[in-house]
């Protein structure tokens, strides 16, 4: 239980807590009056200024799919299981293809899709990948108006395409 | 001249009853989605209920279909505000059943990122529980400080709040001589800003008129809750796990435990878990300068197999963290997935406090005595 009986208010304590009052509130706008002048702002106007974010930022997630050899090892890490991956066998008879980092390529990957909407931005998925084709990048504006435009099938040609945008250095 | 009637008013014949009203679950003084139903007698509180589990996520059900590094996000999701402690309990606690090592710099490095973790989330308390009590500025004040620490979190570990940032056998990224020295630098601003902080509110006698005296917890109540952390540090009792039962390293470093004196009003109330906490964030900078003394040069991860499979037993294990104890049990039948993981929170043992604590007390009282014990839902409902 948390009943104090306060002590009895005398003559002088009426007017020591009064006093103690006004010291302690002026000392307080001492205080605060420092931060009208001289503190630098720490607020950014967002739409019109834009924060760059640090280098390993983890924002949204960009899958270079011609360095993809569809281990399916970032769809095993994944703890909320939103990485869809398919992939079939290449034909013996079809060219020989191998990734920037010289791994060839034995699956022809028919499906990658990640569902943003779910991925919860851990980056563990971009951990085990042993080509790092899969990457966060530092892109942050990427609000959509339906759950399904959320869904981003990195074999689509619109995706595909924010390669030059978002890849640090390509 | 009318002449009155005598009324036949007898108080005692007056039938009363309590009123209802429903605090939250969207009540801005709650700390997120708590719901409070309150019985009160004109304005005084005579019974609260919390109710709890709207933001229940299934955590300790959700870890039993994941392989042991997949808990870490999971961790950080529980307590938000400090999510460093959080992950860094849970890989205490699978490393130990390893026996992992983990390398010096690492071990340096982790405490430095707890203790920055606990500033970041006191701040957050200060900034929050002035909020409660009606000063809008300091909150402000707070956000300024612990952006610093946020920017060099998302520097780390590319997460402003969840990070996922202590693995099991160290760290994730290292941390470079630039940020070190930017931390070195700044950690006597920031040393001046709480002391200013203090002054600001916690000295400040309409403050001191809000939470002296308020909602009292004895030493006694705090032990028959469980109470632990700020709380119980608040009511006057020398217990710290980073002093008593070392984890990670803490013996190592010289810090002292702070607990409430009853410098205001009475030991235990509302002013003194505002102290203990404004206290201990000089006591972690304190940590953080040797840390910064002491940190060595070496690798950040040790050796851990790519498929963690700890031996089959069962293991409990506890860590400061800024609002208290968080325990993690975990039960392994041997395999890459947890058998049974339950986590003891320490906000939810406080919570539990609120319908002892509430009873006496006006609304607005009430508000500060749920503001200081600091809770965070995600932690009480996991």
């Amino acid at each position: 239980m948390s009943i104090v009986t306060e002590q009895k208010l005398t003559f002088t304590g009426y007017f020591r807590n009064i006093w103690t009052a006004v010291r302690t509130t002026f000392k307080g706008m001492m205080i605060t009056f420092k931060y009208v002048y001289g503190v630098k702002s720490v607020t950014v106007e967002y739409p019109e200024v834009k924060e760059v974010l640090p280098e390993n930022s983890r924002s949204r997630l960009y899958n270079d799919v011609e360095n993809c050899i569809s281990c399916m090892q970032c769809a095993t890490a994944c703890p909320v299981d939103c990485i869809y991956i398919a992939a079939v066998k290449r034909d013996k008879d079809s060219p020989a293809l191998k990734t920037t980092s010289g791994n060839p390529i034995r699956l022809d990957l028919t499906q990658y899709t990640i569902d943003t909407a779910l991925c919860c931005y851990c980056g563990l998925c971009t951990t085990v990948c042993p080509t790092e084709c899969l990457t966060h990048t530092t892109d942050y504006e990427f609000a959509q108006f339906t759950l399904d435009e959320m869904k981003y099938d990195y074999l689509a040609a619109d995706v595909r395409a924010w390669r030059t945008r978002v890849v640090k250095g390509a | 001249m009318i002449k009155m009637e005598k009324t036949s008013f007898d108080q005692e014949k007056l039938k009363t009853e309590l009123l209802t009203i429903n605090m939250g679950p969207q009540h801005p003084a709650t700390h997120g989605v708590l719901r409070v139903e309150i019985k009160t007698d004109s304005e005084i509180v005579a019974e609260a209920t919390p109710y709890l589990g709207y933001l229940h996520r299934c955590m300790e059900k959700h870890t039993e279909h994941l392989d042991y590094r997949g808990v870490i996000p999971f961790c950080d999701r529980m307590d938000y505000l400090a999510a460093m402690n959080a992950e860094l309990g849970w890989v205490l606690t699978v490393e130990k059943m390893l026996g992992t090592e983990v390398p010096e710099r690492a071990q340096t490095l982790r405490i430095m990122i707890a203790e920055l973790q606990r500033i970041a989330s006191h701040l957050m308390f200060f900034g929050t529980y002035a909020i409660d009590l009606g000063a809008f500025s300091p909150f402000l004040y707070a956000f300024q400080d612990r952006e610093f620490i946020l920017r060099l979190f998302e520097e780390l570990s590319g997460a402003r709040l969840l990070y996922n940032y202590i693995w099991l056998g160290g760290v994730w990224n290292d941390i470079n001589d630039e940020q070190l020295s930017r931390l070195e630098n700044w950690l006597p601003e920031l040393e001046e800003n709480i002391k200013k902080y203090h002054a600001l509110v916690g000295e400040n006698k309409i403050f001191i008129g809000r939470t002296a005296n308020v909602s009292i917890v004895s030493k006694e109540m705090a032990f028959d809750y469980g109470a632990t952390g700020p709380v119980l540090r608040g009511s006057g009792v020398d217990w710290d796990l980073r002093k008593k039962r070392p984890y990670a390293g803490y013996e190592k470093y010289d810090f002292d435990v702070i607990k409430g004196e009853g410098l205001k009003g009475t030991l235990g109330d509302c002013w003194d878990r505002y102290y203990v906490r404004m206290m201990e964030m000089h006591e972690s900078i304190k940590i953080i300068k040797q840390c910064l003394a002491g940190i060595e040069e070496g690798p950040v991860m040790g050796k851990v197999s790519k498929i963690v499979k700890p031996p089959k037993g069962e293991i409990y294990l506890r860590t400061e963290c800024p609002r208290g104890e968080l325990g993690y049990h975990l039960v392994s039948d041997g395999t890459k997935n947890p058998y049974r993981v339950k986590v003891k929170s320490s906000c939810f043992t406080h919570t539990s406090m609120l319908p002892d604590m509430a009873p006496g007390l006006m609304i607005a009282d009430f508000v500060a005595a749920i503001g200081s014990i600091d809770i965070v839902l995600g932690e009480v409902d996991r």
